[in-house]
């Protein structure tokens, strides 16, 4: 096994390491910007009252003066929750890396190793078109099948972006719970998927690839390289859902606005019919990467009387279960093994759902 | 300018990040007038063949020195010894 200090695998890291730690101490720009963040951050709520009720005129109460100062409050919150978030998060991802992964889960044991790769699936960096190499790498150590699986589904159920929305319209204890939920669902899913032997269902040649022990410069970044990835990402992050937020919070002022309260209470509701979670899931399953704008919309229809738990279970569907991965994971995986993945994650998805409307 | 590299690859299944990275090595090799060969693979075997786990990667004469993410152009530089 090559260790992280290995030159012949870390000779690009190490050269622009070095080149960029010769330049200028970090530090006092990323304090500067938190303090602009911070500032902006506590103007928005007055600044949205001031523009909905001095600039345009509405009326406090009103359904429209309503609507319009719930958008211009929520843009811009969500809009700098996700930009300061993003920001953190990537920094404290900059240390974990799907190399790193491999190399703990490597000879582990299932249940314990289903544990700690849900666990690494939350932190590690990951983009779904990595699913397939990554599959592959973790396969080929010797990794068992349903460990690689948890790891598969923490990453995208636990998704950072959805989980700031749900911290910014819904407030921490709703935010704990989607990570609780969406680790506990990918230990569970994992062990499932591995108990029932599903070898066979892979295609064959990823059991005779032999993976190189690869590129590795998690451990040796710089500060400032560290922070330069975090602004790469929160640019890319913000270009990416910029538009989703601003429709997702525009249909969600519309129904914050002119919805009666507790008009979905009998659809959505806790004592709303048993099929209203598995409805709401498979609606979601086609919906991947609208989770910005789905946030907005699902806060509006949590106030107007739907369960939490129909709309967690919403959310993860919409996140955790995407199109693109799944054609992607085709390469590997043959179709009644997607068709399991895909059905099992669903059920466990739905069974959340049940589990927090009967709780909360 | 000129460089020792003369094969670079670009590693990714195909998604928007990894014609992201290709488009900026292009950028880079084309700006500085290189002669080396740019190449956009998809193929796992070679992925596992050079332990690529997160794309888009790029890789010097079947070397990995980035995997993972973006690169910015003036990393690319600094990597093929221009800046």
């Amino acid at each position: 096994m090559t260790s992280l200090a290995d030159p012949s695998t870390t000779t690009g890291g190490a050269g622009t390491g070095a080149a960029a730690r010769g330049a200028h101490n970090p530090w006092p720009g990323v304090a500067l910007a938190g303090l602009l963040w911070t500032a902006a951050y506590s103007v928005v709520e007055p600044l949205s009252r001031w523009i909905s009720h001095g600039l345009f005129g509405l009326p406090r109460g009103s359904h429209v003066g309503e609507a319009v100062a719930f958008f211009f409050y929520d843009v811009p919150k969500i809009l700098l929750l996700l930009s300061g978030m993003i920001f953190i998060i990537t920094v404290v991802r900059s240390f974990f890396s799907a190399e790193r992964a491999r190399r703990v889960l490597s000879g582990k044991r299932v249940g314990l190793g289903n544990v700690l790769a849900a666990t690494l699936g939350i932190v590690t960096p990951f983009c779904s078109c990595s699913a397939v190499p990554l599959f592959i790498g973790f396969v080929e150590s010797g990794i068992p099948l349903g460990v690689t699986f948890s790891f598969l589904i923490a990453a995208p159920v636990i998704n950072e972006v959805a989980l700031v929305l749900l911290f910014g319209m819904f407030g921490w204890r709703v935010a704990g719970l989607y990570v609780a939920s969406g680790l506990a669902i990918a230990i569970v899913t994992g062990l499932v998927l591995g108990k029932l032997h599903l070898e066979r269902y892979v295609e064959e040649f990823v059991w005779r690839t032999s993976f190189r022990d690869g590129h590795d410069e998690t451990g040796e970044l710089s500060w400032q390289e560290r922070f330069s990835q975090a602004r790469q990402a929160v640019g890319e992050i913000l270009v990416k859902v910029w538009a989703y937020v601003l429709v997702g919070i525009g249909v969600g002022a519309a129904i914050h606005g002119y919805v009666p309260a507790d008009a979905l209470a009998g659809y959505m509701g806790k004592d709303g019919p048993w099929w209203s979670v598995p409805l709401v899931v498979l609606a979601a399953l086609p919906l991947y990467s609208n989770a910005a704008g789905m946030a907005p919309v699902l806060q509006a229809l949590v106030e107007k009387g739907a369960a939490l738990g129909t709309a967690l279970a919403f959310m993860m569907a919409v996140v955790g279960v995407s199109l693109p991965e799944t054609i992607l994971l085709r390469r590997v995986l043959k179709p009644q093994l997607i068709a399991i993945f895909v059905g099992v994650v669903t059920v466990a998805i739905v069974l959340t759902g049940y589990l927090f409307n009967a709780l909360l | 300018m000129t460089t020792s590299v003369d094969v670079i690859e670009v590693l990714g299944p195909g998604c928007a990040r990894c014609f992201e990275t290709l488009r900026v090595v292009r950028h880079v090799v084309d700006e500085a007038h290189l002669p080396c060969l740019v190449q956009k693979d998809e193929s796992l075997e070679r992925m596992a063949e050079l332990g690529v786990m997160r794309t888009p990667a790029v890789a010097f004469d079947g070397k990995v020195v980035l995997s993972g993410r973006i690169p910015r152009a003036q990393e690319v530089r600094q990597l093929l010894g221009l800046a």
